[in-house]
């Protein structure tokens, strides 16, 4: 498939346009995609530890421990939640979802409830953080941590399967270029070998059939096609006289 | 930490299905082995001309099969003989059963499916707090049908307090009276600085809970506490947990585990130097702790062993002088029940007694005696009328039990063991031992 050097260049400007498509899109994505799924995910893990907090104040007020951890236990499986502790209002554990036990770097901080937390637990990970008041502060604080290596996983699922999708229309895109170039080129060719037909008086060009199409064709080819061989009658008027003897003698 | 995976949920689900349908306890060679045949008459209620079915769920496989394998084999050794005798009203009691393998999840799906399948006439010797706990709630999802739950083997308190405490009769004491019995006697030989290491669920906090009670009574507190994952091994390391003890300087720690788990934690607590009184609850299961022990270490088991001090809800086995003990010992010699074949594995080999096989045994007392006052024609609607007339009465241990609606729980006592010569004996004196 022979390709013209303007159409290579095309082509190389429709590489480009691709590959600019392609990662300014994956940018914007994983840019977006991260956002809302933090997003989202923290929603989620507040909405359940809103619900944990609502649960947790008649257990807490009037029932055994055994069925509050129990309650976090259930959602402790949920995916993306990797553990949750519950806190009294005297600053006591009440329950919590830990192995070996507490993280020295919890028992030490400071809690903030009702604001998202970022937490780096010693041989456990990256985690955000969100919490809920139980009772309105006055029984405790419910807090769910949820580990950021989901979430980045989650990103970077989302971002691949954007990828991937992408790399195939890139690629099934330069195919189709090629071929639409080629087809495009055809004519342009045969333009150019009738020109040099022309140049060198060879007005049969590669043959009649070709050279009949190529006056024929009614676009930008054709017209030059036709404005080259004017322009060959102009520069060689003993050729037109010759036309011109040979169509009174018919 | 976790999340249920569809390929635990369908093990679960294929754990269940593989589970032969009947378990009888068939005895006409005198045998007395518990064998696995199809019943051809089943009933909505349970019951039947021949049959009274009740439904187990407990943990025949797992880390913690030893528990629910002695516990069945208690439980067995007595239906054993009253099937002999013909049964009650003469009916034959046969229990439709079901692994857990000790995990909720399993253990809800098995209730839903011998309350709804099965259509057993009740529930009968659980094992577990987590299970139990998840368990309640199938109950009151069905107390239109009046389905009980009887003698569950923990000393939980959801199963003791509203608002599931209708759906359950206990036998044992809690975990809170057990728990309260350590910390006491602890604190009275000046061991005050009190420790736990418990399982991460609802046994776990049911235990540490109850220290933490007690220890308030006391007007102290728990200087630490470490946790593991249910279901661990032996085999696992608990060095980090014991780290994280060995810290606070304890003067005991009271385990709130499996055997498995914490044989694994004294082990490790006394390679590291943390030689102190290591208490457990009944639920650890004594016998399968210390064989933990001692298929290790063998002749040198004993420094591991000398700082166990476990509290038990049934007197020990070894006391004759009480007419069930007696009658205990005489039944587990003549039937000699194995596991049920349906789940039998071959690497466990059970204990000719146990305090858990004892607790099974007086558990399977209690329901015949509560059956058999159901009368000829029993109900659910009416069993529970039949609990609450069971009271002074004597189930041959030297403590009365008593219910009524106020009253879901058989006994108090707590007994207190330690380890001597590879067995578990009677704790007389606090101060000698442990001071």
């Amino acid at each position: 498939m022979k390709i013209t050097r303007l159409f290579q260049r095309t082509m190389f400007g429709i590489f480009l346009m691709f590959l600019f498509i392609g990662v300014s899109t994956s940018v914007v994505s994983i840019y977006s995609v991260d956002l809302h799924l933090t997003a989202e995910y923290e929603e989620n893990s507040r909405d359940i530890a809103k619900t944990i907090a609502d649960a947790s104040v008649d257990i807490i007020l009037n029932r055994d421990l055994s069925s509050l951890q129990s309650l976090i236990d259930q959602f402790v499986e949920i995916q993306g939640i990797s553990y949750i502790y519950i806190v009294s209002d005297t600053d006591e554990y009440l329950a919590h979802t830990f192995v070996p036990g507490i993280p020295e770097s919890i028992l030490e901080s400071d809690r903030r409830v009702g604001e998202t937390v970022t937490r780096n637990l010693a041989g456990m990970g990256d985690f955000v953080e969100v919490s809920s008041y139980i009772l309105a502060g006055h029984v405790g604080s419910v807090h769910i941590g949820m580990d950021v290596s989901h979430v980045t996983l989650a990103i970077q699922k989302a971002i691949g399967n954007q990828i991937y999708l992408i790399a195939i229309i890139f690629f099934v895109g330069i195919f189709a270029s090629i071929w639409f170039v080629s087809f495009a080129a055809k004519p342009v060719n045969s333009l150019l070998d009738y020109a040099v037909a022309l140049a060198k008086r060879d007005d049969k060009g590669d043959s009649d059939l070709s050279r009949e199409r190529i006056l024929e064709r009614n676009d930008e080819v054709g017209h030059l096609a036709r404005l080259y061989q004017y322009f060959f009658t102009v520069a060689d008027p003993q050729k037109l006289n010759r036309d011109q003897a040979a169509d009174e003698s018919k | 930490m976790g999340k249920l995976t569809r390929r635990q949920l369908a093990q679960s689900a294929l754990a269940s299905a593989t589970i032969a349908p009947w378990a009888s306890f068939a005895s006409s060679n005198g045998a007395g082995q518990a064998s696995t045949i199809p019943s051809n008459n089943s009933s909505d209620t349970g019951v039947t001309d021949s049959e009274i079915v009740l439904g187990v769920s407990t943990a025949f496989k797992g880390p913690s099969r030893g528990l629910g394998i002695e516990l069945y084999r208690g439980a067995v050794s007595y239906f054993a003989k009253v099937n002999d005798q013909g049964g009650v009203h003469g009916r034959r009691i046969v229990l439709k059963l079901r692994n857990d393998g000790y995990q909720p999840v399993p253990a809800v799906e098995n209730s839903v499916k011998l309350i709804v399948d099965d259509k057993v006439f009740a529930l009968f010797g659980y094992v577990g707090t987590p299970t139990v706990t998840r368990v309640l709630p199938v109950l009151k999802k069905f107390q239109d049908r009046d389905f009980l739950l009887f003698f569950p083997f923990t000393g939980a308190q959801p199963q003791r307090q509203p608002p599931y405490g209708e759906f359950a009769f206990n036998l044992r004491a809690s975990y809170r009276q057990e728990t309260a019995g350590l910390v006491d006697n602890l604190v009275a030989i000046g061991r005050n600085r009190i420790a736990v290491f418990y399982q991460a669920d609802a046994y776990g906090r049911s235990g540490w809970a109850g220290v933490r009670a007690a220890l308030r009574e006391h007007n102290s507190r728990l200087v630490g506490e470490a946790t593991y994952r249910r279901g661990e091994q032996y085999t696992a390391v608990m060095r980090q947990q014991v780290e994280r003890l060995k810290k606070v300087n304890p003067d005991a720690v009271i385990c709130i585990g499996a055997y498995a788990a914490c044989a694994a934690f004294a082990r490790d607590a006394i390679d590291a130097g943390l030689e102190i009184p290591i208490a457990n609850l009944s639920f650890v299961g004594s016998e399968n702790l210390l064989k933990k022990l001692t298929d290790e270490f063998g002749t040198e088991s004993e420094k591991y062993s000398r700082w166990l001090v476990n509290s038990q809800v049934v007197p020990s086995y070894e006391s004759l002088s009480m007419a069930s003990v007696r009658e205990y010992a005489d039944l587990m010699t003549r039937y000699n029940p194995t596991p049920p074949a349906e789940f039998e594995q071959h690497d466990y080999l059970p204990f000719a007694k146990s305090f858990v096989s004892l607790e099974g045994f007086l558990n399977a007392k209690l329901m015949t005696e509560i059956l058999t006052r159901a009368g000829p024609s029993p109900s659910r609607a009416l069993l529970e009328d039949a609990v609450f007339s069971i009271q002074q009465y004597d189930l041959g241990i030297d403590e009365q039990v008593d219910f009524s609606p106020e009253r879901r729980q058989g006994l108090d006592q707590v007994y207190y063991t330690i380890v001597e010569e590879n067995r578990f004996v009677d704790l007389t004196d606090w101060q000698a031992k442990f001071a």
